[in-house]
């Protein structure tokens, strides 16, 4: 039943606005991508052109190897999952699930049928005869991942789907969609702004900014290994500082100096990232390999401590372990360690 | 908060809608009680005798073409407004959007009487529609449509259409786009995603649409006065006729009596009707209280 999809050359303009650049992208059978990217960077118009919601301005859509660019959203077969949900308010949880099937001319009965089975998947057996106005938000989220579902799609699309929904129940939700969706096997594409979520989720992230892909890949490859600084900024909090390459091709930023970073050298200046978790606070009297910085601000988050630390002209922010980390206070002087091969490093 | 503050308050906030409310409501006792009046012209004594007077054909047929072309013009009214409303919805541009918001209004605005007239321009014997046809050869005598039903119906229709874009429009913001490309991406093609979901959800608007409309043209008088030309009868024209030459008040108000019941009784009638045949979400006994009727 699943799929693979293939994204070739795909840009859309809305008049002289550019909302996607030539997006290339494969997602394999059966794999859950997440598009992640800030608000405006052109991911939901790249779901809603895989939809057929919207029309690409060029590039073309191939499912299974064929090209669906101009196949109507009712005839493609996919199931989409909105950001509001969008259950029919005039429907039934059970007439809700078996609208798709309804429309598939499917008999009363195998409608039945099929409607217990994902009503028992999803664990609300009892639910069907509810109006949709009497579920709470954690129901809904599943009658509409249910009536996607139910329909056997070639593709499921999932348009920011958790964002209404409190802390502690997305994070159930993250865990019951990945379930469901190895559970069904299907190819998936879901939406967000929320990296957290995109982590968890993602067999493969595609981090997207300003109409374009930015960096595709695992997530921990990205987390690891982002490719620009943009993406190591976005995803996870890392710390973009300036740095130097001499002639010899020796790196120094933050009075830090470090080697063989296979960059163009030439006395050019580079861009270096450095995660939150790779900084660590030691206390100042050390002075090998350490730094100096100035606590500006620290907040206690329980199993981590975040402070903000200035060291001369950049303001580092720095997450620790609680029990690993000397107590902090605004205005202490403290040392810094940062081990330069956890570090990435972009020519500008 | 003080319970008797509150209900204090909401006296208070009725207040206007009493005011407003009570000279009708003291016009309908009015009304009934010179219906039963013994004598026809004041009131006096008690009889049922203008009621038992009304029980005669002419009358009866006047209660039949005004129900006949009330509903009518609701339903003729109801299927060119969803189109119009969905249209006007469907506008971006402000500008646009206002210009046809006020074309639509346009007959709320003008005189009912400077209508009228315009309909007979255009329908009249020598009007434009009959000297076209004439000119084209596609009729040698002119065809009748004033001073009938059909120049009726047509007028009623006419007047009437604002009534109901407007609640339709308001309902139609509450479909958003996101229902009818959930409806798509399940399967279903424009026509479906209009019969499944746009028209059940338009619901409370198509209710209190044809709710007013149907109201307003069985109550109707200037537009089968004018365009009919006494040939209809539609309740309105027969009470002013029992009133203005024959001077019988009782009767009179026993008809008017008779048109307040009969678009009652429709309206409740169609509103019970239209709810019990699309309550679709079967109510539960735990979900009762939380289902929606879409009364108007």
């Amino acid at each position: 039943m699943s799929t693979d999809l293939k994204i070739e050359g795909v840009s859309k303009n809305f008049g002289s606005v550019s909302a996607l650049r030539d997006i290339d992208m494969n997602v394999e059978k059966g794999s859950f991508v997440c598009l992640l990217g800030p608000s405006g960077c052109g991911k939901t118009t790249l779901l809603r052109i895989i939809a057929g919601f919207e029309h690409a301005t060029s590039g073309r859509l191939l499912l299974d190897g064929v090209d669906v660019s101009n196949v109507p959203p009712h005839k493609r077969g996919f199931g989409m999952v909105f950001q509001s949900l969008a259950l029919f308010p005039h429907m039934s949880v059970a007439q809700n699930i078996a609208y798709g099937l309804k429309l598939r001319g499917i008999d009363k009965a195998s409608q039945r049928d099929r409607v217990e089975e994902l009503l028992n998947v999803i664990e609300l057996p009892t639910i069907a005869d509810r109006p949709v106005a009497a579920l709470s938000g954690g129901q809904r989220q599943r009658v509409a991942i249910a009536r996607a579902l139910a329909v056997q799609p070639k593709l499921f699309l999932l348009d920011e789907p958790l964002s209404a929904l409190d802390a502690k129940l997305r994070e159930n939700m993250q865990i019951e969609l990945r379930q469901l969706q190895r559970k069904f096997g299907v190819t998936t594409v879901l939406v967000t702004h929320d990296q957290t979520e995109a982590m968890m989720l993602a067999d493969q992230l595609v981090i997207m900014d300003h109409g374009v892909v930015r960096q595709s890949g695992m997530p921990s490859q990205v987390y690891r290994e982002p490719a620009d600084a943009f993406v190591a900024d976005f995803l996870g909090t890392a710390n973009v500082v300036k740095g130097e390459v001499s002639e010899s091709g020796a790196v120094t930023f933050l009075g830090i100096l470090a080697q063989d970073k296979a960059l163009p050298v030439g006395g050019a200046g580079i861009e270096v990232a450095i995660r939150a978790e790779n900084i660590a606070v030691v206390e100042c009297e050390n002075p090998e390999r350490s730094i100096l910085g100035t606590v500006e601000f620290v907040r206690d988050l329980g199993p981590n401590v975040e402070s903000i630390i200035a060291v001369g002209e950049e303001k580092l922010r720095v997450r620790s372990r609680a029990r690993e980390v000397v107590s902090l206070s605004a205005g202490q002087q403290v040392g810094l360690k940062i081990d330069p091969d956890l570090c990435s490093f972009f020519s500008r | 908060m003080d319970p008797r503050h509150s209900s204090l308050r909401s006296f208070a906030l009725s207040l206007p809608a009493i005011i407003a409310i009570a000279p009708f409501l003291g016009a309908c006792f009015y009304i009934f009680r010179f219906s039963v009046s013994g004598e026809s012209g004041r009131i006096s004594g008690f009889s049922l005798q203008a009621y038992f007077e009304l029980a005669e054909p002419f009358f009866l047929r006047s209660i039949w073409v005004t129900v006949k072309l009330a509903a009518l013009s609701t339903l003729v009214v109801l299927i060119l407004a969803v189109p119009i409303a969905l249209v006007i919805a469907s506008v971006r541009g402000a500008v646009v959007r206002r210009v046809l918001t006020v074309t639509i209004l346009l007959p709320m605005i003008l005189n009912l009487l400077i209508q009228s007239y315009g309909w007979i321009i255009l329908l009249g014997p020598s009007g434009v529609l009959n000297t076209a046809l004439r000119e084209s050869g596609l009729i040698s005598r002119p065809i009748l449509l004033l001073f009938n039903e059909t120049g009726v119906l047509l007028g009623l229709i006419q007047t009437a259409i604002p009534l109901a874009v407007f609640p339709i429009l308001s309902a139609s913001r509450a479909i958003s786009r996101e229902y009818l490309e959930a409806a798509s991406s399940l399967g279903a093609g424009n026509w479906r995603v209009f019969y499944d979901v746009i028209l059940p959800l338009l619901r409370p608007g198509l209710v209190s649409a044809a709710s007013i409309v149907f109201a307003y043209n069985a109550s109707a008088f200037a537009i089968p006065l004018l365009l009919g030309g006494r040939r209809v009868q539609m309740l309105g024209v027969a009470i002013r006729d029992m009133i203005s030459p024959l001077f019988n008040w009782s009767g009179a108000a026993a008809a008017g009596m008779v048109l307040i019941v009969i678009t009652t009784g429709v309206l409740l009638l169609a509103t019970w009707l239209i709810n019990r045949s699309t309550r679709t979400p079967k109510s539960t006994g735990t979900s009762a209280p939380l289902q929606t009727g879409g009364g108007a």
